[in-house]
């Protein structure tokens, strides 16, 4: 099993690089490629099983963008052969058609795979937590971001949102699924906060085995359960 | 119409002071935020001190501050100052209020204000300081902080060109902020230097700004902060003016190199951000005319503020009292690397890190738990660590994933009686870890365990 870490060398804010480190302990036998930013992508030649970017600053994510700009085919190429992509905090905003950056004045086109809008205002931060389910599975999270991501339609939502906004900061959508891509705007320690997500991660990489750390992982995730459901939980 | 407006605010401000005052309340910050209601512009229409110098940065902005202001108190000068209440744009505008009379004439000579690097754009234009410190620009809470570019821009757009800046030569970001300012004083530690920098791996900073470049470091001390240089063009981090060439721990003592000349001074505290803040400090003083008599007669005399580290004996028992803010991973990663340096054998460590408003009626983000180096808390010598809060089980899973015995921790959700959990027949070292906003629950836990020291004496 092969899995791409994308740039980590600069998309790792916001604690999104442990990621990375939660699959390397939950797979110690899977090869781990870490692709800076100065490198070719793995992936442009190769079919990787999963392929990681965590959340970036601005200034990176035009980078980023302007990187993988020639691999957009092969990108979408590799969606639709079901290979995993997980795109956390706003990694996933490079992969959509445009980002207005107000507070910059600038107008950037992104990789257009996700037929979604995004406005980032340096001067207007968001910071929420989300409680939703993906499949039967119950999610929790966080957002902290500049950005506001239009578009998000029902069928297509990673998360249907019980408590907390999606994105685009007031509907209950929260993210994109397209085949095994997943673009979220929550950030951080998406898989170690969400145990049962990355076992199913796992398994749509044909891995049927735990999480690493798995009651460790447990207890925190239902104290946080726990936590997000109480109705005195301000969201 | 604005200056009517401003007497108001003046007036209104002051009365403020005085009925938080009488019912025994701190005005250290509303009365700023009244006077700002009531005239946006409050702060450019203060008369300046002869001296405003603003002091910034991630980390150490408090210890810094206070070091200035005890030399120049020692030195006879008057002297406004924030350190002890808020660093928002409502407190700078409270200080300034509160030492100005009705008619907005300054009241001291000098005025050393901490201001919070995201009050910049709020702050710099409307004072114009005659000198900004700052110490280092590093990752911090997320939610109000971003990321460090962020903060650059910020503080970088705010910073009017006159201003004279002293910067941290070794902070390669922090160096290259504003550079619309020419006057430019470096500080920097070159003592100690680490022998490698294999294994640790900085993050807000990879490639070079001038040319894009990846850059490569001849040395990291901890996070960015080091010595890098570009690998393809001249950009790195500049030439110090200031250099802490030894730092002598036994008898605590640092030298700093200025203009070919090696001075001595005392070590305050053995941290080394605190050598670092030291020398930006004493930087700073030097530029502004003072001699090594009077900047090193005040630090013989000078300690870390008590709110900040304190060190009590009672019996057999010994609990140092350690500030390490939370919701900064990279202030906490500093405080548990200091903890695994302690000499001192089977070490108990109470941690009370959680962020305290975040945890009623909420959820504290985990996120800076996942930027937090939890590494150091390996060391063998740490025999206990007690998480106290409610964050308690994602310390559990983060201390795992990072190679620590779980086996040594201990949870409990509650600060307070958390030092109940303390074995003092096993260990006779504690720390106390604690977040600015758990102050009196620390004190309150080091008293009890004290109490303790001295009942089993």
């Amino acid at each position: 099993m092969t899995v791409e870490i994308l740039f980590g060398e600069v998309c790792n804010l916001f604690g999104d690089a442990q990621n990375a480190v939660y699959l390397r302990q939950t797979l110690p036998d899977a090869e781990f490629i870490e692709t800076p930013l100065t490198d070719e992508p793995w992936f442009a030649e190769n079919r990787p099983d999963m392929i990681y970017i965590g959340a970036m600053t601005e200034n990176t994510q035009r980078k980023v963008i302007k990187k993988l700009l020639p691999l957009k085919d092969r990108l979408q190429a590799l969606i639709d052969d079901g290979v995993v992509l997980l795109a956390t905090g706003n990694a996933g905003e490079v992969f959509m058609k445009h980002i207005s950056y107000v507070t910059e004045n600038l107008e950037t086109d992104g990789l257009g795979l996700l037929d979604l809008k995004v406005t980032t205002d340096l001067f207007s931060r968001f910071n929420g937590k989300v409680l939703g389910r993906f499949e039967d599975i119950p999610i929790v999270g966080f957002q902290s971001q500049f950005s506001r991501v239009e578009g998000v339609k029902a069928e297509n939502a990673f998360v249907k949102v019980e408590r907390g906004v999606g994105a685009d900061r007031k509907s209950k959508l929260e993210g994109v699924r397209v085949k095994n891509f997943f673009c979220t705007s929550l950030l951080g320690p998406i898989l170690p906060d969400n145990p049962l997500f990355t076992e199913y991660l796992l398994r749509l990489m044909g891995c049927d085995r735990p999480a690493a750390f798995r009651k460790e992982a447990m207890d925190a995730y239902e104290q946080r359960l726990k936590e997000f459901r109480d109705p005195s939980t301000v969201f | 119409m604005d200056k009517l407006l401003f007497y108001v605010a003046m007036a209104a401000g002051k009365l403020s002071a005085l009925a938080l005052r009488l019912l025994g309340r701190n005005a250290t910050y509303m009365p700023g935020v009244i006077a700002l209601k009531i005239c946006k512009n409050f702060i450019k229409y203060l008369q300046k001190p002869s001296c405003l110098i603003c002091v910034t940065g991630t980390n150490g902005k408090t210890t810094t501050s206070n070091f200035i202001t005890s030399v120049l108190t020692a030195a006879g000068h008057s002297v406004t100052n924030n350190s002890f209440g808020s660093n928002v744009q409502g407190g700078v505008a409270a200080a300034l209020l509160l030492n100005s009379t009705f008619g907005g004439k300054h009241k001291n000579e000098y005025a050393v204000i901490e201001v919070d690097e995201r009050s910049s754009l709020l702050v710099y234009p409307f004072m114009a300081p005659d000198y900004i410190i700052c110490n280092n620009i590093m990752r911090d809470s997320m939610k109000r902080n971003a990321h460090t570019e962020f903060i650059s821009y910020v503080i970088s757009s705010a910073v009017p060109a006159s201003t004279k800046l002293v910067l941290n030569a070794d902070d390669i970001i922090c160096a290259a902020l504003a550079p619309q300012c020419e006057h430019r004083t470096y500080f920097g530690v070159d003592a100690e230097r680490p022998a490698a920098t294999e294994g640790m791996k900085a993050r807000d900073i990879v490639y070079c700004p001038k040319c894009g470049a990846r850059l490569e470091a001849e040395y990291l001390r901890y996070n960015h902060i080091g010595r890098w240089r570009c690998t393809a063009c001249d950009y790195g981090n500049p030439a110090r003016d200031f250099t802490v060439t030894q730092i002598d721990r036994e008898r605590m003592t640092f030298t700093v190199e200025h203009n070919g000349e090696a001075l001595v001074y005392k070590l305050i505290n053995d941290n080394i951000v605190n050598v670092f803040n030291l020398c930006g400090a004493i930087a700073l003083l030097t530029e502004l005319g003072f001699t090594y008599e009077q900047v090193s007669g005040a630090f013989r005399n000078a300690e870390i503020v008590q709110t900040r580290f304190e060190k009590s004996s009672a019996g057999d028992l010994n609990v140092t009292r350690l500030l390490a803010k939370g919701q900064n991973p990279v202030a906490v990663s500093r405080a548990f690397s200091y903890l695994s340096k302690c000499p001192e054998k089977n070490k108990c460590v109470l941690l009370l890190i959680d962020d305290k408003e975040d945890n009623i009626n909420n959820s504290e983000t985990s996120c800076w738990l996942y930027d937090l180096d939890y590494t150091p808390l390996r060391d063998p010598e740490i025999a206990c660590l007690i998480f106290a809060g409610k964050r308690g089980k994602d310390h559990i899973l983060r201390a795992a994933m990072s190679g620590v015995d779980t086996g040594k921790i201990l949870i409990t959700d509650r600060a307070k009686d958390s030092s109940l959990l303390v074995d003092t027949d096993k260990y006779k070292d504690i720390y106390i870890l604690y977040d600015n906003y758990f102050l009196d629950e620390a004190i309150r836990e080091e008293k009890l365990l004290l109490e303790r020291g001295a009942k089993a004496q």
